[in-house]
């Protein structure tokens, strides 16, 4: 075990409660989802020749890796998009090892090829999301579909992304970063998002296997996805 | 506080959509994170780059906010947060919603591939389509082919002697056509192999597609027969989100179907007929076993592949590319196989880009032919797909959809393009080759030779006198020639105020009318020479490109036009329509 001041271990504390809450909520979170009847589709397959639904369906939820698949994410502006996608999303996944590691395990986060990983992608993240920022405020578009939980979901990822820079820097003993207190904030807001995520729009990626699944097994059973093209 | 405001039809709503809710849409209705990535995927976007409510989110976002504010925890408790706080509270928000769901979007599903959550948005707008009829908000153009359809069991309420007779007229002409007593249309033929349903637009405006479909079914030997009843493969449930009435309207062809006890149902070439029919129907009539079901292009296709009808593609020597439907395509799988079949039966074939599940919208999807008060944006949005026809330089658009026959027809006229639309029914027809058919041994032998005689030999207006209205000299003239050379005695008008005059004065048999002119237009004359005693009985054939003709069609102060004619105008298939009418007149007269 690590030695910690009494203020991280209040902070760790504080997370990991706020981690049991989000894993209740979001268990009740799926069980209202699920509480909803599933339209069955009675009709006989569309296409002998091309009708799958399991094909289908399984295309659907590995189509976040499959740019190509989308015209969306197919074109060079769109495959720019996707890019940053990634990249933001994998700066979260890197968020979250770096607020569990952290307190479990800190001198893993030091070793270098590790450190500037996770460093390397909360960065790109945090760049990101400060371009996600401008996007959604200075296009008359986003601005005309976005609401208060897309703003307010964005700048605090955003600020999330910037005090895990901070604490992964501290951890790491660089760019002069030595005061333990970013560690003890991001705790704070990781534990903060944990509790506020089910509730919001961030929690889509908790859909998102449901909802991918669905229009694949839906579109797979007529014959029409995966998309052919020519 | 917002409670308290909202007027009974939003609580009607309201309690609508929770009937609506299942896990999928649900989950569509949850999974949307603003994005923006639909945005480019629709046609309206692409036309109106600058009118951001165009964008699919936005439209889905409506019903998106109703559910919020009543189903999502966060929008029960905060709903501004979550943007629940907007949600329609008065009839006029209900009339902007109407515009919205109904008049910015065909519910084509395109946006639906590139949603990067597998948001459905095209069902969510459909849903709020069927919130609004279910309080009787919706274009009155939907809201008449819906009562049609519910009432007399067509879109376009056809009568069902007025069907029997254009089958039997249809029947008449192609047993002349090849002089073989057995070529005819059967109608409620128990045990037959096929029964054949199709688009009441057939009947109405293009029956020479059920012609040329009889011919390629007498040509294959098929056993096949045609109901009185449950012949429309339509549904207007589909545009409108009643699925009551989806329901309904397919079971009156199962229903035929089993009661005829034939092995199956074939859906003659209409992309939201064959979708409504085969697939949503089964759901909405809840049929856990239906009778099966296929589209007239697989019909023809296996008809080629197994031999039983011979083709000779050049016969169709011009240089085509198809437009896939998005009610075949994107939610029926279906678009290989029509490819196949013009490949086998037309020379040269140019594919669209992009195509298959992708291609765009005619336009005329989701119900837009019947909203007249759209067109002029619907037309606007037309650019994607002129744009995409234009650079293929083909000649002729091939679809296996009649609404998108008519959506392609408006726009190839507004926007200049030098190409027709046909379907593949017409193609096949034509590259028939009769003399090399092999029948079934019981069936009767085909002639050695058979010659189809055109229309226009027989004179068949002889005697007849035609009032021909148009402002244009040049379809005037056109018009003119057309008759007198079938025999008709032709007068003709200008305007409004001169056809009244001379229908008056003359008392034709016939009216050929346009309806866009300068001054009295042709709906005005037209509702004015049905209004007065004496020209009231004279049958009217309109006669124009103009798409907002449906107006005079349904909304009904007077009976219909006999015919509708859009132009150009094909010179037999005008002077067969006014042989028809004459013949029908006469017959009634009797």
């Amino acid at each position: 075990m690590h030695e910690v001041s009494p203020a991280l271990h209040t902070a760790e504390v504080v997370h990991w409660i706020a981690l049991v809450v989000m894993a209740i909520v979001y268990t009740m979170r799926i069980r209202w989802l699920l509480s909803f009847k599933l339209a069955k589709d009675k009709s006989a397959p569309g296409n002998p020749a091309q009708s799958n639904k399991e094909r289908g369906a399984r295309h659907s939820l590995f189509n976040v890796a499959m740019p190509w698949s989308m015209e969306s994410t197919r074109n060079p502006k769109g495959f720019v998009f996707y890019l940053s996608f990634v990249l933001f999303h994998l700066g979260v996944v890197a968020g979250i090892i770096l607020a569990f590691v952290s307190t479990i395990a800190p001198d893993f986060l030091r070793i270098p090829v590790v450190g500037w990983t996770v460093m390397t992608l909360i960065v790109g993240a945090l760049l990101v999301s400060l371009y996600r920022i401008g996007r959604r405020t200075l296009r008359p578009l986003m601005r005309l579909i976005s609401t208060p939980d897309d703003y307010f979901s964005l700048i605090m990822l955003t600020v999330w992304f910037a005090v895990g820079a901070a604490t992964q820097a501290y951890l790491m003993g660089i760019w002069g970063v030595t005061n333990g207190v970013f560690q003890i904030v991001y705790l704070y807001l990781t534990s903060f998002f944990l509790l506020y995520v089910p509730f919001s729009k961030i929690s889509h990626y908790l859909y998102y296997p449901f909802t991918r699944t669905y229009i694949g097994r839906a579109l797979g059973h007529r014959g029409s996805y995966p998309v052919v093209r020519s | 506080m917002a409670n308290q405001a909202k007027t009974h039809k939003i609580k009607m709503m309201e309690e609508q959509l929770a009937k609506k809710l299942n896990r999928q849409v649900v989950g569509s209705l949850v999974g949307c994170v603003h994005c923006g990535m639909c945005d480019e995927s629709c046609h309206y976007v692409l036309a109106f780059p600058d009118d951001h409510k165009m964008t699919p989110s936005y439209k889905a976002d409506q019903v998106r906010k109703l559910f919020k504010a009543n189903h999502d925890w966060t929008g029960s408790v905060f709903p501004w947060w979550v943007g629940a706080d907007k949600v329609p509270l008065s009839d006029d928000d209900l009339e902007t919603l109407k515009d919205i769901a109904f008049g910015t979007c065909t519910n084509c599903r395109r946006c639906t591939l590139s949603c990067p959550m597998g948001v459905d948005t095209a069902t969510l707008n459909r849903i709020m389509r069927g919130l609004l009829s279910h309080v009787g908000v919706m274009p009155e153009g939907v809201r008449v082919v819906s009562k049609d359809q519910w009432e007399i069991g067509n879109q376009m309420g056809v009568l069902k002697e007025d069907y029997i007779d254009t089958i039997e007229w249809m029947s008449e002409e192609l047993e002349e056509d090849l002089g073989h007593a057995e070529a005819t249309i059967p109608m409620e033929k128990k045990g037959a192999k096929i029964m054949y349903c199709i688009n009441p637009r057939e009947v109405k405006y293009d029956p020479r597609t059920i012609k040329e479909a009889a011919l390629i079914f007498w040509a294959a030997g098929e056993d096949w027969t045609m109901p009185d009843e449950g012949w429309d493969n339509t549904n207007f449930g589909l545009f409108s989100g009643d699925d009551g009435l989806g329901g309904a309207c397919a079971k009156r062809e199962y229903e035929k179907a089993r009661e005829l006890g034939v092995d199956k149902i074939v859906i003659s070439e209409c992309g939201h007929g064959f979708r409504s029919t085969r697939f949503e129907g089964v759901n909405w009539a809840g049929e856990s076993e239906p009778v099966p079901m296929e589209s007239s292009v697989m019909t023809m296709l296996n008809y080629v592949r197994e031999g039983k009808i011979k083709v000779d593609p050049t016969k169709n020597p011009e240089k085509m590319t198809f437009h896939d439907s998005c009610n075949n395509a994107r939610s029926g799988g279906f678009f290989e196989e029509p490819r196949e079949l013009l490949n086998l039966v037309a020379m040269d074939f140019q594919e669209m880009y992009p195509n298959r599940a992708e291609g765009f919208c005619c336009t005329g999807g989701g119900g837009a032919m019947s909203m007249s008060e759209y067109t002029p944006r619907r037309l606007e949005s037309a650019k994607i797909k002129a744009d995409q026809i234009r650079a293929t330089g083909a000649k002729v658009v091939v679809t296996s959809c009649h609404n998108c026959v008519d959506g392609l027809n408006d726009l190839i006229k507004h926007y200049k393009l030098d190409c027709e639309v046909k379907q593949l029914v017409n193609l096949v027809a034509n590259a028939l080759v009769l003399d090399e058919v092999e029948k079934p041994v019981e069936e009767v032998a085909v002639p050695e030779e058979i010659t189809v005689k055109p229309v226009a030999e027989a004179e068949p207006l002889a005697g007849r006198k035609i009032l021909v209205v148009d402002d244009e000299e040049d379809v005037r003239t056109f018009l003119i020639t057309v008759f007198e050379d079938a025999g008709a005695e032709v007068i003709s008008a200008a305007d409004g105020n001169e056809a009244i005059a001379m229908a008056r004065e003359h008392l034709p048999d016939l009216i050929s009318l346009d309806l866009s002119m300068p001054g009295k237009d042709g709906v005005e004359t037209f509702v004015e020479l049905r209004s007065t005693a004496e020209t009231e009985e004279i049958p009217v054939c309109v006669v124009t490109g103009h798409p907002e003709f449906r107006q005079v069609i349904y909304d009904r102060p007077v009976p219909p036009p006999e015919g509708y004619l859009g132009k150009p105008v094909d010179e037999d298939k005008l002077v067969a329509y006014a042989s028809h009418i004459l013949e029908h007149r006469n017959e009634k007269a009797n």
